[in-house]
């Protein structure tokens, strides 16, 4: 059986930030791959390694400032990016996400597999609706997310 | 009837402060602790919202102190309206204040103060050099979460907790479970007893009024009289004569003063006064750290936090025991008539005394709150100490001097989490 954890990462009552939530409450919705499971994590900070833990694969939405156009998104291997995430202002939370990865870095908690699907903000403003452009994002995204599911071996 | 409007400066809780020091020709000339932040008007928030939303709004004050935020709100209602609260939610409350005792504490001692005695910059580091520790710390922390997630519907800002009761009970399997990891946890306990052993804690002397909520038959974290180790005991309603808030120029949050020039809460405060109330292993775990009341070195307040989470450890296994005898069951939330009152709620979040004080209209909304939050009850008494650490420590290096400010200000594990990120000192 695959075990893979799919997490939402962010903050509802931020705007755009809180994507990963939306993402994964969608997600929920759907049938999954056996072993596949959905969880959010809200802000996880340090605490991120311990969610990450014991999984072989985990999936990580999250909103991430990628200079890409508002509401694109792209998924790429942690391993491949890892770069990224010491960029500043990569995420809308950068420290709590660059720093919880970090800690499981060094832990060696860090997944066999892990992917970041990252979606550009477009509104970081408090309020708890997503902007559109990021809203309409959301269907393509999730079913990107159950093929790839379907791919992890 | 009296209202509270004063809405300005209260309720801060995450953000900026600065440590600000002059010392010139071998002479203190200035010696301030700054809070920078804008006021967040949490109390003009609540007025005209119902009293069912105001601990959900009030939640969001912290993020650590969700539940204690919460809690407090919850107890201000109630007490406003005469709610008596069933044993079952009483136990359920406590055992969920418990979870976000240990998290809170938990992330303290390990990430924020244990990498400056273990000689590293953070937890990153700490974590290359000492994984077991970090890993420890993270489990305890992880189990805090759940725990608090299994009887409140979420790790951080409790969605099951309402006026008179709860809207979610949790199995007793789920409870079951929660007392088995608890029971295990126990190993990670005494690890980190151990560890608060051998931590090369600063000496400073500083003997200052210790503030902190009283019961005389359990260790006070919710309900309670205020207690003064200065004396005299104060009914909770009567909280005003303990604060006499007070504003200062360099600072937007409010300071506090009571017999002294100030005092202080928190764990040690309450680890002074309540020390009979202990659960005996946090006892036995106080005699191994080697500290027992009256302790006034305000760098031993972490570790009167090591002595916390023993006890809510302890205490948390004997609720769930309780509650299991018993038998968890479904209650509505006790009944509610509404009427135009008043209320104080009072509990000890991880920071130290916590007050909320609402005014509640006939139609059920409120039409005042006074929220005083325990970081701002520590400033002034942050900057006495400064004031007497800095004569001691002059001669030291500029270096070893800033670090030996920056530990006094973690020691108090305020809620400014960036408060030494922009620590300006200034030796000439």
């Amino acid at each position: 059986m695959v075990e893979t954890l799919v997490l939402g990462i962010g903050n509802t009552l931020c705007g755009d930030d809180g994507v990963g939530s939306y993402v994964v409450e969608e997600l929920a919705k759907h049938a999954l791959p056996p072993g596949a499971q959905v969880q959010d994590a809200g802000l996880p900070g340090w605490g991120l390694p311990t969610w990450l833990e014991g999984w072989k694969s985990v999936f990580l939405i999250d909103a991430v400032d990628m200079a890409l156009p508002e509401g694109s998104w792209r998924s790429f291997r942690f391993v491949d990016e890892r770069y990224l995430l010491q960029e500043e202002a990569l995420s809308l939370h950068q420290a709590d996400l660059a720093c919880g990865l970090a800690l499981a870095q060094e832990l060696n908690l860090l997944p066999e597999n892990l992917y970041i699907y990252g979606i550009q903000p477009a509104n970081r403003t408090p309020g708890s609706s997503l902007s559109p452009v990021v809203r309409a994002c959301i269907p393509e995204l999730v079913t990107q997310i159950i093929q790839d599911l379907g791919k992890i071996e | 009837m009296d209202k509270r409007i004063d809405v300005h400066h209260v309720t801060r809780v995450e953000g900026h402060g600065n440590i600000v020091v002059e010392v010139s020709n071998g002479l203190l000339k200035e010696c301030r602790f700054d809070v920078v932040e804008t006021p967040r008007f949490f109390e003009a928030m609540l007025r005209g919202r119902s009293y069912q939303e105001a601990s959900h709004i009030t939640s969001r004050i912290c993020g650590i102190c969700a539940t204690g935020h919460a809690t407090a709100s919850l107890r201000a209602s109630e007490n406003a309206l005469g709610v008596e609260l069933s044993r079952q939610t009483q136990l359920l409350r406590k055992l969920t204040f418990h979870g976000e005792i240990l998290d809170s504490h938990v992330l303290h001692v390990y990430m924020l103060v244990a990498p400056d005695f273990l000689g590293v910059g953070s937890v990153i580091p700490l974590a290359s050099s000492n994984p077991e520790v970090v890993l420890r710390a993270l489990h305890m922390k992880k189990l805090a979460g759940d725990l608090c997630a299994v009887v409140t519907g979420r790790h951080t800002h409790p969605i099951a907790m309402t006026v008179g009761g709860f809207s979610h009970f949790p199995t007793a399997d789920e409870l079951k479970a929660l007392r088995q990891r608890l029971v295990d946890c126990r190993i990670d306990v005494d690890a980190t007893v151990d560890l608060g052993a051998t931590l090369p804690w600063p000496n400073f002397e500083r003997d200052t009024e210790y503030i902190s909520l009283h019961k005389p038959d359990e260790y006070a974290f919710i309900d309670g009289e205020i207690m003064s180790s200065d004396g005299p005991t104060l009914p909770a309603e009567r909280y005003k004569e303990v604060t006499n808030e007070f504003l200062v120029p360099h600072s937007s949050a409010k300071h506090t003063r009571h017999r002294r020039e100030s005092y202080m809460v928190g764990a040690l405060a309450r680890f002074n006064n309540n020390f009979e109330q202990l659960h005996p292993r946090a006892k036995q775990a106080a005699e191994k750290l080697g500290i027992k009341p009256k302790v006034t070195n305000t760098y031993l307040n972490s570790a009167a936090q090591v002595v916390e989470i023993v006890h809510c450890v302890e205490d948390a296994i004997q609720i769930i025991d309780q509650l299991l005898e018993v038998g968890i069951h479904h209650e509505e939330p006790s009944p509610v008539t509404l009427k135009e009152c008043n209320g104080v709620g009072v509990c000890e979040v991880p920071r130290g005394m916590l007050i909320h004080h609402y005014w509640i209209g006939a139609d059920g909304k409120l039409t005042g709150a006074n929220c005083i939050i325990p970081t701002n009850q520590n400033i002034a008494n942050l900057e006495s100490d400064m004031k007497a650490l800095v004569p001691t420590i002059m001669h030291k290096e500029h270096k070893e001097m800033q670090l030996d400010l920056e530990m006094l200000v973690r020691a108090y594990d305020p809620c400014i989490s960036c408060s030494v990120h922009v620590l300006k000192l200034e030796s000439k």
